[in-house]
């Protein structure tokens, strides 16, 4: 579906791009209805975005279509002002008005509405996030998560056509925050415009968003469902970006149609791959697999069958965190392209895992993704993601 | 708005109504406004009273320094009369038609060395113990009117040069704004002594807390005062002008130690 | 003895430079709190100078600006039938010039201590310009405003070297309290004088407690 056929039928779509005063290339849409995180580490133009989309901030170039209606178009020099844009937005701060009660501060977002029903209106959006009771209440008489929730509830007072969370959950205690996501899990079935939710914990954009865009430097790099992004992602760079640590650079050796399979050339040895004729044999490749389609051979039991690129290794690190211990392991004495992957502790104590330790293990061929190479190979370290 | 600040917003009201009410309200003054020199205090309050119990009509003077008085005389100032203690300020304000003809000599001023009580140097017509003190260090700070506007200031200066003692006594020298406020500096026991008008030292509440001296007329130009009703002058003060030329006005003049024009001071 | 008149000529002339100084300073504080034009600095630094210019050179200058030669003073002659100087509108005028920066100084620093998002916020909610100012922003901005405006109406009623050089202590006019006190002190009139200067310093006194112990009760509010 393109983007000008998505926006015929409602949602969001935006395409910003400028130099300064931070370089941007951003380009993604939003259905109504879906929560989409844009996910990227600090500095990487998330706020920037939301605030343009917000209308707070205008790019050098862009277009932002919702629901139909243009907010902006630098071609055209439409630029409608930010009070005149339906948005919802819960600032990471909240930036409830310090000296207005709760319900004055909802109020507040309710003036366009006839003045006989304001005042119900806000209190059954009161109700509806659960802060009945607090509506005589200063910000500083709330705790974090009562004033979040105020905050959400005064931007949806708005009934945006797009509801734009910026870093909600970073200031309030896990506990709370883990609430917090639950009660924007439970409240999303009732929100009928897209969510953006900005967010620089993958995690969290995992258990709420239904598709995630990754976003670095300035660049939208992907934008799908977190298990699309997490276990093909479109580049090496996403990978990383997405904390998928086993990524490796082959080549491929040759594709076997009839078995559905792609055999790759990695370190000497045959790494097989899911079908991916979308590269050339001979051509190098980047490969990732996600840590959970590594399987970690018991000692008792050999490997069984070879569709699964039985490995053995050294294992170079085993860090115990809690219940589950982490295993760095090299296979054929290369230390550049190790492996990572968790494994219960139990199960590293009962099968002798320990540094030093020889350790076998099968990684599903249906879980091996391909992507184009990446300039200066897997060595591209930590750096480029900061 | 809260409620805490309604007291305060109601009185604050109240203030800006009435200043708007009194300003539209003004009562017309009749009563003319005078200038005069500093030195005229006592004197011209006591030729004023005398005026108005014979005439019924007030005056409203300000006293101030003759040369501040011209400065603001000639960006407009309301005044109707103008008594200056020198008369070249008159002068010039008549050559340039701000006034009613040249006006007329009301007074010969003099000048007075004055000490206030308990002061090391003692107040004498020849300045002979103002130079002594001068010399041993008696004297630390010595008051006079301010010579480049008041005139009383300029003769001090002549006299003093005439006397020798300008050099040696001008780093030590309080200037006073206009010759009252010398005579404040004077007598008020942070400086040991200055140089005022006559007219002031004269007055009950000033020789009451000093000693004075006259300095002879031949050791500086002399004091001719000058008064001229200005252009806006109404009947009023032209009354006022008269008086003060009369016999009444002249012998309180006199009284408080102003040589009559025409007299030998 | 007490000038009454003078007094009461001091408290109009406070209370009336405030009310003309308010809307005036909050309009301007307010757009120096906010804007980014590249002058800035020396707006600001233009609107500062009454304080670093000594009173007297300030009083000059007004003089000349609006005295019987200016096109100002002419103006107003033909206008009125009398000089701007020398009367009470004169020290109005200058007055409110004088206190520019008592007044907008501390208005502009209590909007700049309005955090930038809650403006966006008001922005978001869908508020018009005017009410966000006026909902938000003025209630959060009040106790620098009362600050402010407290400070104009204290340093007016204090005023002297201007207010001896523009006004030229015309009684009923221009003399203001602290002209009175200075002209009874060169009468040798220290009764009067000790009585007037008590009497404004309590009123003085009395102003800034009040408008101090609002200011607290404000800002306690929304703390």
């Amino acid at each position: 579906m393109t983007e000008l056929a998505m926006t015929d039928a409602g949602g969001l779509s935006v395409r910003i791009e400028q130099d300064q005063p931070i370089p941007l290339d951003i380009e993604f849409t939003a259905r109504p209805g879906e929560i989409l995180a844009i996910v990227g580490p600090s500095g990487s133009g998330k706020s920037t975005t939301l605030r343009a989309i917000a209308g707070l901030d205008t790019p050098q170039s862009g277009r932002i279509v919702c629901n139909g209606v243009t907010w902006l178009d630098t071609g055209s020099d439409i630029n409608i002002a930010a009070r005149r844009r339906q948005v919802g937005l819960v600032f990471q701060s909240y930036a409830l008005f310090p000296h207005l009660t709760t319900l004055e501060n909802i109020l507040e977002a309710l003036q366009d509405r006839p003045p006989a029903g304001r005042e119900d209106e806000a209190r059954e959006l009161l109700a509806r996030i659960r802060l009945d009771g607090l509506e005589e209440r200063l910000p500083r008489q709330l705790s974090g998560g009562q004033q979040q929730r105020v905050a959400v509830a005064r931007a949806l007072a708005r009934r945006p056509d797009v509801l734009l969370l910026d870093e909600p959950f970073s200031a309030v205690d896990r506990v709370t925050r883990q609430r917090l996501q639950r009660e924007l899990a439970e409240l999303r079935h009732d929100l009928p415009m897209p969510v953006l939710l900005v967010t620089h914990d993958l995690d969290e954009a995992a258990r709420l968003a239904d598709r995630i865009c990754v976003i670095h430097r300035g660049r939208s790099l992907q934008t799908a469902s977190p298990e699309t992004v997490m276990t093909r992602p479109v580049s090496p760079l996403v990978a990383r970006l997405v904390n998928l640590r086993n990524v490796f650079s082959g080549s491929v050796k040759e594709h076997r149609e009839s078995a559905g399979v792609t055999r790759l050339a990695w370190q000497g040895r045959t790494i097989e791959a899911g079908l991916s004729d979308a590269f050339e044999p001979g051509e190098p490749v980047t490969w990732c697999v996600p840590a959970d389609s590594i399987i970690v051979h018991r000692r008792d039991r050999p490997s069984q069958g070879d569709r699964e690129n039985p490995l053995s290794g050294i294992v170079r690190e085993a860090v115990q965190l809690g219940q589950t211990t982490e295993l760095v392991i090299v296979v054929g004495g290369d230390d550049r392209q190790p492996f990572h992957l968790s494994i219960p502790t139990h199960a590293a104590r009962r099968n002798g895992i320990v540094v030093g330790a020889e350790i076998g293990f099968s990684i599903r061929a249906e879980a091996v993704h391909l992507m184009p190479p990446e300039p200066g190979g897997p060595e591209y370290e930590q750096s480029a993601i900061d | 708005m809260s409620a805490l600040q309604r007291p305060g917003r109601r009185l604050f009201a109240l203030i800006i109504a009435s200043s708007l009410i009194g300003a539209a309200n003004l009562p017309a003054r009749a009563a003319p406004k005078v200038a005069a020199a500093s030195d005229l205090q006592f004197a011209l309050t006591e030729v004023a009273e005398a005026f108005r119990r014979e005439t019924g009509d007030d005056v409203l003077v300000t006293f101030g320094s003759s040369g501040n008085f011209y400065r603001q005389i000639r960006q407009g100032a309301p005044f109707e009369l103008y008594l200056s203690a020198d008369e070249q300020f008159v002068l010039d304000l008549a050559a340039d038609g701000f006034t009613i003809g040249e006006g007329a000599l009301y007074a010969i001023g003099r000048i007075v060395i004055i000490t206030p009580e308990g002061s090391p140097v003692a107040a004498d017509s020849g300045l002979t113990d103002l130079r002594a003190a001068l010399a041993d260090g008696r004297l630390d700070k010595f008051a006079i009117p301010n010579p480049e506007h008041a005139p009383y200031g300029g003769r001090a200066r002549e006299a003093l040069r005439h006397a020798g003692l300008w050099e040696a006594l001008a780093p030590r020298l309080v200037l006073g704004e206009n010759v009252s406020q010398a005579a404040q500096f004077a007598t008020s026991g942070s400086t040991q002594g200055g140089i005022i008008a006559y007219s002031l030292a004269l007055s009950k509440n000033v020789s009451a807390l000093a000693s004075f001296a006259l300095i002879p007329a031949s050791w500086h130009s002399p004091l001719r005062q000058r008064m001229v009703l200005l252009k806006q002058a109404g009947d009023s003060a032209k009354a006022f002008y008269g008086f003060i030329r009369g016999p009444r006005g002249r012998a309180i003049l006199e009284r408080h130690g102003f040589t009559p024009p025409g007299g030998t001071p | 003895m007490m000038d009454w008149d003078a007094l009461w000529l001091s408290v109009r002339l406070g209370a009336l430079t405030v009310l003309i100084l308010l809307p005036v300073a909050v309009l301007v504080g307010r757009w120096l709190a906010v804007t980014r034009v590249s002058g800035k600095s020396l707006i600001e630094a233009s609107l500062a100078l009454p304080i670093v210019l000594p009173p007297t050179v300030l009083g000059l200058y007004l003089l000349v600006a609006f005295g019987a030669g200016s096109w100002i003073g002419r103006l107003w002659q033909s206008l009125f039938g009398h000089t701007l100087v020398f009367t009470f509108e004169g020290l109005l005028i200058a007055s409110v010039i004088v206190n520019i920066p008592f007044a907008v100084q501390p208005i502009q620093r209590a909007f700049e201590a309005i955090p930038p998002d809650l403006r966006e916020a008001a922005a978001c909610c869908g508020l018009s310009r005017w009410r966000s100012l006026w909902r938000i922003e003025l209630p959060l901005a009040w106790p620098g405003i009362m600050t402010g405006m407290v400070l104009t109406f204290a340093h007016t009623l204090g005023e002297f070297g201007v207010v001896l050089m523009v006004g030229g202590s015309i009684p009923g006019e221009t003399r203001t309290i602290s002209i009175a006190i200075y002209d009874r002190v060169q009468a040798f009139d220290n009764e009067s004088a000790g009585l007037m200067a008590g009497v404004l310093l309590l009123i003085s006194m009395v102003t800034i407690a009040l408008s101090y112990l609002l200011t607290h009760r404000l800002g306690h509010r929304h703390d």
